[in-house]
């Protein structure tokens, strides 16, 4: 059926040209009228142009069986150590079937906090948030696993690099048992993973850019430099965790502190909760 | 508030101020004779609205594509992804940061609070502290909030990244998405990174000064971190703002004598656009345009990549038959001349020369007869 | 900028139209250049969108990227770029030409004609340096081989792109500057990097003046920039949209959604370039009424010759040109330019009396009146014979800013050859002392003519010859096999990393 198509088509080119009309001379209102109406018009070609017979597939032709948060845990697992959405989306294409978006992501935090909130301990496991070790805060855009110890969960100044070490080292021991099954487009997801870490670790990299990259090679390498971090950072993450379990309430020791207020020196303050 | 910050209120009208950023500082530089631009800056008042209402919208360089912003976006979170493990390696490689160095703290937000306010003060406790004791001080702050006074105002401003422990200095780093190839980069670009860079080096000596800490714990060579050839692997560059710095210094200070230019302004004289309940702006086109006239431009043609009121300054220049209108070659070559009437009346003999003038007449009565001669079809 | 330039410039401004300023043309315009308008993705280098071509006005081909970032995508739109541009380039390798033995050289072969490419402006003419740059070394075998034809098209472009450097040169021309040689706007040199508003000085719509003109040209809903970069308007409000589409059909595996979406973007792109197509061959046109001089078909001949130099390089298996000069190399290759730089401009004041005119207000040349002359004069030489060296003095009102011991061109006699003996000013004159050096005739048989008259009107401008270009071939491009003095490291196919 192409009619509809083509004067749907029609219709959106006419609303793009008005839209560009409107921004010329800053009309924000007309601009977000139109921007309205033009998304109503694209859903519905979306809506046309899909042939209604055939089921949605990915790319790997298997169905998304599982649920976005176990995909998170079983990535989160492998890792070892709290990550951001884009690296647990990586390891997750790298290494188990399904696809994993990072947009998938981006409401996850929330709803585990609400649902955790609505039934205190009634899933085997929550994801939240890394907590900062200075204001014992929620830390920005990192995933942890809520049945980790406090130390695991919780970031120093340090923690970031220990943190991508511990991955790397991880990673690299589990890439080796992954060549065998490895189809093309995961084993180049496995490269690409590998790849990132050789680069930015020292000893770890190819002999010339572009080389081959081996995973024994990258562990060695993150294991060196990781001892020289450890102890200092597992000092800071231990004298945090310490602070956390008097300060803290169990969901704010999963999901982080609520801050108040902020005085002149930067650091915060707890409003007085209940003794 | 000041008696001068009252005036450049009232001089704007009843707009909110349009708050700074490092690249609106930064084009400050671009003009620092023009009148007109300084005060409106000063003022915080909206260009670009103001010259589309009188008219003249701004066509180029208005907005910015959105294939540029998305890239940026991206290349920004992938130098700092993994508490900046590309930042790290390149700190290491070029600038020789020791291996224990990898401290990283993320200031985007204090504990869920992200208002500037909040961020400055973490931001500035935490700086102030590494600058006293550098032996307990972190090596990467990300997402920084600094303070600048400009003109009335205080301008909050956001670097990407603040370094320290290199050499004991705090490093700039500035992450920008335009390519470096073979070593080379696109001059205007980088020249637009060293000035916005320069701005976070300002704020970050006067942190210290006002502290009174040494500004010389604030390098002036700054880290750009950009593409490398047409890859997305990162590298790093070195530019020496000394020139920058010292140049935005001056035209801070301008700014901040910017009541001897009110004094010359009419009372209630305003660039108000006066927005009705709706919205809508309902100061008369031509009233508008004569308060703005009011106030000396100094236009050029590179204003038409710089600021959004260059339409408006161009047709005014034109109609006075200005010479700048031709270009900056032209202008220099005839300096001493105020107009493109009178050099065309002086080339042609209409007009006799004054005392100074008679050099220039002199070299376009003869340049004006050689063409005279062409036309005429000899040589 | 001279100031008859400027002169020009100042006219222009107050009648509203431009001032023609040289009414030859000095560049070889070829029958049937290769136009190319490419259209770049902001925020990446060398990410093309779009590009339009074609050898005439009408036929032309559009390539589209539907969607930039995608690596096949954009191999695709280079292969069929390559297609386009080798195809043209191969064609003018079908005929040569012999040129016969002279005192210096043994009788050589070369192609027949040589490729002309013409964009838009200087932008994208930097461009194609750059999809040279991003190309050229490419890997032909490994996991990220590409098609030997990207790049080969990659060499290519860096050869043309590097021909530019070299004033004179017309194998990558591009039409603001061309423009701007022959007609002088109203405007500032800013704005006339638009090749519309330029035009529009020049050639205005009836009923307007060229500045009103101009100003239309500003508004990129009626007129499109001319490239290499999209208008960020245009970015926002249609690509962008669209490009986003495309992604959602292609990751959902809609074949039809992707053919839908890569029809509209096509569409959108071809109405950004149309404009600026037309554009390009208004000035072709306006380019091609004036007469074109002889020494540029002389520079044309130099071109031809580059061109089967650098085939051959290519034939022998060229490798692809390093990415930066050796030291040695960089200061032959800027002492050329310079050389063709000057010669370039005192070639054009012989063939075209407004450069004369312009090197006459700069001191460069001049013009005047013979007051006295000597043919006859003889002087002794060091083995005892007589030799003619005539003088004769002229008298010129011109800044002349030469020095003794100049040699000059008449532009009406250019057999002979002056050369400037003494030089004496008043307040408001120069008398200059010309002797004859070459072309003079011998005592007993001077040549008719070789001095001029009293009382004659003469002008001379520097010999071109004194900038002469050697005759061998650059550095850079000497095959190994002929023992160049410089030798490359081969760059292999690992040492480019895949975007």
């Amino acid at each position: 059926m192409q009619e509809p198509l083509d004067a749907l088509e029609t219709r959106i080119a006419e609303l793009r040209r008005a839209i560009r009309g409107a921004l010329t001379v800053r009309e924000q209102d007309r601009v977000r009228e139109l921007r309205a109406e033009l998304r109503r018009a694209e859903r519905s070609w979306d809506a046309l142009v899909t042939p209604p017979d055939r089921p949605e597939e990915d790319r790997q032709g298997l169905a998304s069986l599982l649920p976005a948060r176990e995909q998170v845990h079983q990535a989160l697992t492998l890792l070892g150590a709290p990550a951001a959405p884009k690296l647990i989306a990586a390891v997750h294409a790298a290494f188990f079937a399904g696809q994993l978006t990072p947009s998938r992501l981006a409401s996850l935090r929330r709803d585990e906090e609400r649902s955790y909130r609505a039934a205190p301990g009634a899933r085997p496991y929550y994801l939240c948030p890394a907590l900062t070790s200075d204001l014992l805060s929620a830390a920005r855009a990192l995933l942890c696993v809520s049945t980790w110890p406090l130390e695991q969960r919780i970031i120093g100044p340090l923690s970031p690099r220990v943190d991508f070490l511990t991955a790397a080292i991880q990673i690299a021991e589990a890439a080796p048992s992954l060549s065998g099954a490895a189809t093309g487009s995961a084993s180049a997801a496995v490269d690409r993973l590998l790849r990132r870490f050789a680069m930015n670790i020292p000893g770890a990299g190819p002999a010339q850019p572009g080389g081959s990259v081996h995973a024994e090679t990258i562990a060695a390498a993150a294991r060196a430099e990781f001892d020289i971090h450890f102890a200092r950072d597992h000092d800071d993450r231990a004298q945090a965790a310490v602070r956390a379990r008097q300060q803290l309430d169990d969901a704010e020791q999963l999901f982080g502190a609520r801050l108040a207020a902020v005085d002149d020196t930067g650091t915060g303050r707890r409003l007085p909760g209940p003794a | 508030m000041t008696a001068t910050d009252a005036r450049l209120d009232s001089l704007r009208g009843s707009t909110e101020p349009l708050s700074f950023t490092a690249r609106t500082i930064a084009a400050l530089t671009a003009n620092p004779g023009c009148v007109r631009r300084a005060l409106m800056d000063a003022a915080g008042a909206d260009k670009a609205a103001l010259a589309t209402h009188v008219g003249f919208p701004q066509r180029s360089g208005a907005s910015q594509s959105p294939f540029a912003l998305t890239r940026g976006g991206i290349f920004e979170a992938q130098v700092k992804a993994s508490g900046g493990a590309d930042l790290v390696r390149l700190l290491r490689d070029k600038l020789g940061l020791d291996l224990p160095e990898v401290s990283y703290s993320d200031l985007e937000s204090v504990g869920g609070n992200t208002t500037k306010k909040v961020r400055y003060r973490r931001t500035r406790a935490l700086l102030l502290r590494a600058a006293r004791h550098p032996d307990q001080a972190g090596t990467l702050y990300d997402h920084p909030m600094l303070r600048l006074q400009v003109g009335g105002h205080l301008a909050y401003l956001e670097p990407d990244v603040v370094a320290f422990q290199i050499q004991g200095k705090f490093h700039v780093v500035e992450v920008k998405s335009f390519a470096v190839i073979d070593g080379q980069a696109d001059e205007e670009s980088v020249a637009a990174a060293a000035m916005q860079a320069a701005a976070y080096i300002v704020a970050l000596q006067d942190m210290l000064t006002a502290e009174s800490l040494s500004a010389s714990a604030v390098s002036t060579d700054v880290i750009l971190v950009t593409p490398e050839n047409f890859s997305p692997q990162a590298t790093a560059t070195f530019i020496d703002v000394r020139k920058q710095v010292a140049i935005l210094r001056r035209q801070l200070a301008r700014m901040a004598r910017i009541g001897v230019l009110l004094d010359e302004l009419p009372s209630g004289l305003t660039f108000d656009l006066a927005p009705d309940p709706d919205g809508n702006y309902t100061r008369a086109r031509g009233e508008l345009a004569s308060a703005l006239e009011v106030v000396p431009a100094r236009y050029q043609p590179r204003c038409l990549k710089t600021c959004e009121l260059a339409g408006f300054c161009r047709d005014e220049a034109r109609a006075a038959g200005a010479l700048t209108v031709l270009g900056s070659v032209v202008r220099d070559d005839l300096g001493s001349l105020d107009s493109i009437s009178t050099a065309l009346a002086l080339a042609s003999g209409i007009r006799q020369p004054s005392a100074d003038q008679a050099d220039i007449a002199r070299a376009l009565r003869y340049v004006k007869s050689i063409s005279d001669t062409l036309a005429g079809g000899t040589v | 900028m001279t100031l008859l330039t400027t002169l020009a410039r100042l006219e222009a401004a107050v009648s509203g139209r431009a001032r023609p300023l040289s009414r030859v043309r000095h560049c070889r315009l070829a029958a049937q250049p290769l136009v190319i308008i490419p259209l770049t993705l902001a925020g990446d280098p060398a990410t093309p969108v779009a590009a339009m071509t074609g050898t005439s006005r009408y036929g032309q081909q559009l390539l589209v990227v539907p969607q930039p970032h995608s690596r096949d995508l954009r191999l695709g739109f280079l292969v069929g770029l390559a297609r386009i541009v080798l195809g043209y380039i191969a064609d003018r390798q079908n005929r040569t030409e012999v040129l016969p033995a002279t005192k210096k050289s043994e009788e050589r072969r070369r192609f027949a004609d040589a490729p002309q490419v013409i964009v838009p402006n200087q932008a994208a003419r930097d461009y194609l340096g750059l999809l040279g740059r991003s190309t050229r070394f490419l890997p032909t075998d490994g996991p990220y081989a590409v098609d030997p034809a990207v790049p080969s098209l990659g060499k290519w472009l860096t050869f043309l792109a590097d021909s530019a450097d070299h004033t004179g040169a017309a194998l990558l021309a591009d039409l603001t500057s061309l423009l701007a040689e022959h007609w002088a706007s109203g405007q500032s040199p800013l704005e006339d990097a638009s090749l519309a508003a330029q035009l529009a000085w020049i050639d205005p719509p009836p009923g307007m003046t060229g500045l009103q003109a101009a100003l239309a040209t500003e508004d990129p809903l009626r007129c499109p920039p001319a490239g290499p970069a999209t208008d960020p308007g245009f970015d926002q409000a249609i690509l962008e949209p669209l490009v986003r589409r495309y992604n959602r059909a292609a990751q959902a595996g809609k074949r039809a959604g992707v053919d839908r979406a890569t029809a509209e973007i096509t569409a959108a792109l071809k109405g950004q370039l149309e404009p600026t197509w037309d554009a390009v061959w208004r000035a072709i046109s306006l380019l091609r009424a004036l007469p074109e001089t002889a020494l540029a078909g002389r520079r044309w001949s130099a071109d031809k010759d580059s061109f089967t130099r650098f085939s051959s390089y290519l034939a022998d298996g060229g490798l692809p040109q390093p990415r930066r000069d050796h030291a040695a190399t960089a200061a032959a290759r800027l002492d050329r330019l310079e050389r063709a730089q000057a010669a370039y401009d005192t070639e054009r004041a012989l063939e075209d009396p407004f450069v004369l005119a312009e090197l006459r207000t700069s001191g460069e040349a001049f013009a005047g009146e013979v007051v006295s002359a000597e043919p006859s004069r003889t002087i002794i030489t060091a083995a005892g014979r007589a030799v003619l060296r005539p003088r004769f003095t002229v008298r010129t009102g011109d800044p002349v800013r030469l020095e003794p011991g100049r040699v000059l061109i008449c532009p009406a006699h250019h057999r002979q050859r002056v050369q400037i003996a003494d030089l004496t000013r008043t307040a408001t004159d120069a008398d200059v002392v010309l002797e004859v050096v070459q072309g003079m005739g011998t005592p007993g048989r001077p040549t008719p003519g070789a001095v001029p008259a009293i009382g004659e009107l003469v002008s001379f401008t520097p010999d071109p010859g004194f900038f002469a270009q050697r005759d061998f071939p650059p550095p850079e491009q000497i095959p190994w096999t002929h023992g160049g003095p410089l030798v490359r490291r081969a760059v292999g196919p690992g040492e480019e990393t895949p975007s």
